[in-house]
């Protein structure tokens, strides 16, 4: 389970360009969820993502996820934590140009001490779910945006974590690529993975497989 | 300890962005190359000098009158050898011809298994020789009119050969003009070296006119002599790491700049602070390591090979141009400069890079 209390993020706090981005969000996520959190852009869902995931610490608050207080880990636990209970998909995918599908997809799977044997098959196994296999041995700034996202895809889910964070998956891709972003969402959840989904994008409401809605507006859960 | 892939994926980076580290790479090995250089001449030198001077005996004596050189005589070897603790004095002729076609002076000494007639010369005196058409013979100009002696055989120049005729004592002595009983020098054979610089002060005494320089004192003078280490050599080092590190901060921050995002996206699946530093501190090893190998051994190709053109003459003067250098490697100098580069090499990139590391990744992913 995931539980968020009494979480603040304040950019550049005691100075003139002050600015909250988060203001007192309590939230609690059970095990094999999918959330979508709803807002307009700078409503401070992107913020939330990152804090779960451990990329930027709150300015006070605690998130509790698996027991463990992320907010107080040192990096070396946090960094951890993020490579094998996190898969995040970002908006533009961040994939690292000038490595290919195979080599992006492996990157997390490098800090841990497994045979060369292990590691191909879980990348396999990642760009099979993603369903990118068969350009592994494209470089990925030759791919296209769906074909980027599914590489990302691949590259969240080689660790087996069981939390899944996507930050405005859709917004670099055309509908059709959108759509089969949505129905990946199933997959994830077939899979019994904690999903959570930041976004603007209209595609995502009402979805039938989606456990809960959250909005977040002006930095506050509505 | 780091895992067999995560050293293959530092490699695999490096190897992805070889462009944007090509400019450190040619920076290093040049520094490497240049410093080396130095080293290996010096060196070379140095023990050319100083295995010369081990085969000499432990005392070598001189004569002055008004301060200038002047010949020993049978009487100075009588007295010396009568001292308690020396074995045996010799007497040596050498001095310089002065060729006055060339208007050079050449080192003349006397070596007694050639024959009247013959003499041997040095490759920068045959080479000399040449230019004035004295192909297998030479003709010493004396007082008493023309000796000319057959070139025997060439020996190859070292920095104390370099500029050396040798010839007989009876003809050494009659192109010099010194009587029969006449030396350029004494060389004193002491077989308790606790006892040399005690022989050598009596020596003087004995003789005040005359200097006793032991070996060790003569070698430590050549030492000094060619100490580029100490000052030339610091003086050059600290000059060539400056440009280094100057060269190297502009583009380490523009290679930063680009990897900036490739740091924040290895921090966003899991590498920790610790984990960049590593990727970063194998990364830059490889380069530091191929750029000093390759640096010291076209150093060594340059010098020992290729008798550094250029490079020698800075060193040696034009008149000694055809001299080879001996090969000779001092490791722990080059081990001085391996500490002295790679250490600071390493740090300058790798500090820049944990600052990246530490900043707000979300931020620098927006």
């Amino acid at each position: 389970m995931t539980k968020i209390t009494n979480l603040y993020k304040i950019y550049n706090e005691n100075k003139q360009n002050e600015f909250t981005a988060l203001n007192n969000i309590n939230l609690e996520i059970q095990e094999a969820q999918t959330i979508i959190i709803r807002g307009k852009s700078g409503s401070g869902k992107s913020t939330l993502l990152s804090i779960i995931a451990g990329l930027c610490k709150p300015t006070s608050g605690d998130i509790i996820i698996e027991n463990e207080n992320i907010a107080k880990l040192p990096d070396i636990n946090i960094s951890n934590f993020r490579n094998e209970k996190i898969g995040f998909i970002f908006q533009s995918f961040n994939l690292i140009s000038g490595l290919n599908t195979f080599e992006n997809v492996m990157a997390p799977l490098v800090l841990k001490k497994i045979d060369k044997n292990q590691l191909e098959k879980q990348v396999t196994q990642a760009l099979k779910i993603a369903n990118i296999e068969h350009k592994k041995e494209q470089k990925v700034e030759n791919l296209s945006g769906g074909e980027k996202q599914r590489c990302a895809i691949a590259r969240a889910l080689v660790m087996n974590p069981s939390i899944i964070l996507a930050d405005e998956p859709t917004a670099n891709l055309d509908k059709s690529n959108s759509l089969i972003f949505i129905e990946m969402l199933k997959k994830f959840k077939e899979l019994k993975k904690t999903v959570i989904v930041a976004t603007h994008d209209s595609l995502f409401d009402n979805l039938e497989f989606v456990d809960r809605y959250i909005d977040i507006k002006d930095a506050k859960i509505e | 300890m780091l895992s067999r892939n995560f050293i293959d994926y530092s490699i695999k980076l490096l190897l992805k962005d070889k462009t944007e580290y090509f400019f450190s790479f040619i920076i290093f090995t040049f520094i490497v190359f240049i410093l080396s250089t130095v080293l290996f001449i010096s060196d070379s030198i140095k023990y050319d000098l100083l295995s010369t001077l081990g085969n000499q005996d432990q005392i070598i004596v001189t004569n002055t009158k008004s301060g200038k050189y002047f010949p020993l005589n049978e009487n100075h070897i009588n007295t010396i050898l009568q001292l308690d603790g020396v074995e045996n004095v010799q007497g040596k002729v050498d001095g310089y011809y002065n060729f006055s076609q060339s208007s050079r002076l050449i080192h003349l000494i006397a070596d007694d298994s050639l024959s009247d007639d013959e003499i041997i010369v040095s490759k920068d005196i045959k080479l000399l020789f040449k230019i004035f058409h004295y192909d297998k013979e030479f003709n010493f100009l004396t007082l008493d009119g023309t000796l000319t002696k057959k070139i025997k055989s060439v020996i190859a120049s070292n920095i104390l050969s370099s500029n050396t005729i040798f010839a007989n004592s009876d003809v050494s002595r009659e192109i010099l003009q010194m009587n029969d009983e006449q030396y350029s020098y004494l060389s004193v054979y002491v077989p308790n070296d606790n006892e040399v610089e005690f022989l050598a002060r009596k020596i003087m005494d004995i003789f005040p006119n005359t200097i006793a320089i032991s070996k060790t004192q003569l070698q430590s003078y050549y030492r000094q002599i060619f100490y580029y280490k100490g000052g030339i050599f610091m003086i050059l080092y600290i000059v060539a790491m400056l440009t280094f590190f100057i060269l190297l901060k502009n583009q380490v921050s523009s290679v930063l700049t680009e990897q900036k995002k490739q740091i924040a996206i290895l921090r966003s699946i899991g590498f920790s602070i610790k984990d960049i530093i590593s990727l970063k501190f194998i990364q830059n090893s490889v380069i530091a390591l191929s750029s000093y190998f390759i640096g010291v051994l076209t150093s060594y190709i340059f010098v020992f090979i290729f008798d550094a053109p250029i490079v020698k003459n800075i060193f040696l003067g034009e008149q000694m141009e055809n001299i080879i250098f001996t090969p000779t490697v001092d490791f722990r100098m080059h081990f001085l400069i391996f500490l002295f580069t790679i250490i600071p090499f390493l740090a300058f990139i790798i500090i820049p890079s944990w600052k990246v590391a530490i900043e707000d990744i979300s931020e620098i992913m927006k």
